[in-house]
């Protein structure tokens, strides 16, 4: 049983491969079983990226595994983890069948872990950032902005200002 | 003082020492000349109809095509200078034209400016403050951030209308709303914002791991969630 706890830990360590962020740096605490098919694994998950550096490790919470034997190097079972990354913290749940990585669903960070900026909360924004900062800025980063754009935009304005 | 110039279908703004910016305008103008999609007889548009032989391009084609080329196998095929069907490096070409001008400025002694290409900046010699506008807003920032020396390019959807399409399915570019990309070149930083706003929402994870090269980034969804890396220099 201590074994296929090692393996998915292991196994998460490949998740987090497979999601594509960073975890916080931490040497893996397991001798990781199995980075290698991991990170061959297709993400099933839509939210999934592609194949990353080292990961750290994830605090893991495993779901009671089934003991049936397979010729897969990892028990089966659902497994869960919250792993912090650099965008924040992000929830990986991890199906294996077969012995196999069946499928990885990364949840990315809700409003709860990055600032909202959506439509309904400009005026917050406005509140906590533009009024603060946006007088004294030297250049505004955006999108390519046409010439009639420029025109109404913050970065003409600015320019004038600087001339 | 503060130059803006209409050049490369946009206005860019050049903050140096005055006797420095006639030269910079001089270099952007040849680079529209040469390698707008638009203009007929471009070297671009000339290599594209192969009126010109790929032994006699010059050495700035070449590096753009060498370049774009790598930039397509890095970013999985998500920045594609044939997404359109014919050749059009220009994601590539106007963020490396003004790294190569602000390269020239720092040989001419320049130890303090920046060059704001439509929304995509490099600066040199700062702390410089560059607002990121608000992607639904025009007129509000969303992140101010201090570049001492480096880029800061953002490629969005909210002008132009949808102008990012998913190269592998064809279809617009959905998921993301605005993606910044900071770093120490403009040409990559540009290519990683575009790239990632192609993939959609897997492209945050994909941002984070171009950190390690010292790419920082800031991302907002369709939906309004708003993502920043650790590393990313927010102003105090």
């Amino acid at each position: 049983m201590r074994r296929s706890t090692a393996a998915a830990v292991g196994t998460l360590t490949g998740a987090a491969l497979i999601v594509g962020v960073r975890l916080s740096v931490t040497a893996p605490e397991v001798p990781a079983a199995a980075p290698a098919p991991a990170a061959n694994e297709q993400p099933a998950g839509g939210e999934a990226g592609a194949a990353s550096k080292p990961a750290s490790k994830a605090p893991a919470e495993k779901a009671p595994a089934e003991e049936k034997e397979d010729e897969g190097k990892f028990k089966n079972g659902t497994y869960k983890a919250d792993a912090k990354y650099v965008y924040g913290t992000i929830s990986l749940s991890l199906k294996v069948t077969g012995g196999k990585i069946a499928s990885v669903q990364a949840g990315y960070p809700t409003a709860n872990d990055s600032g909202t900026i959506n439509p309904p909360a400009i005026e917050s924004l406005k509140a906590s950032t533009l009024k603060a900062q946006s007088a004294d800025v030297d250049a505004v980063s955006g999108a390519t902005l046409t010439s009639e754009a420029y025109v109404k935009g913050l970065q003409a304005a600015l320019d004038k200002a600087a001339k | 003082m503060r130059h803006v110039e209409q050049v490369m279908g946009t206005a860019v703004s050049i903050e140096a020492a005055s006797d420095l910016i006639p030269g910079v305008v001089a270099w952007l103008h040849e680079v529209d000349a040469r390698f707008s999609t638009y203009k007929e007889d471009s070297e671009v548009n000339r290599f594209q109809r192969r009126s010109l032989a790929l032994s006699d391009i010059s050495d700035d084609l070449r590096h753009v095509l060498d370049a774009c080329a790598d930039l397509w196998k890095f970013t999985g095929g998500y920045f594609d200078a044939y997404a359109a069907g014919p050749l059009d490096p220009s994601g590539y070409v106007k963020g490396w034209s003004v790294e190569v001008a602000s390269r020239r400025l720092v040989e001419a002694g320049s130890t303090r400016h920046f060059i704001n290409a439509g929304g995509d900046i490099r600066a040199v010699g700062g702390p410089w403050r560059v607002g990121i506008r608000h992607p639904w807003e025009a007129g509000q920032l969303c992140w101010v951030l201090s570049i001492t020396d480096g880029a800061v390019a953002t490629s969005g959807v909210y002008e132009r209308g949808a102008h990012v399409w998913n190269p592998r399915t064809g279809a617009p570019a959905t998921g993301l709303r605005s993606v910044t990309v900071t770093g120490p070149d403009l040409a990559v930083a540009d290519a990683y914002a575009t790239a990632a706003l192609a993939m959609g929402e897997q492209g945050i994870g994909w941002l984070a791991e171009r950190v390690t090269d010292g790419y920082e980034s800031a991302v907002v969804t369709d939906d309004g969630r708003a993502f920043t890396s650790a590393g990313l220099p927010l102003a105090e």
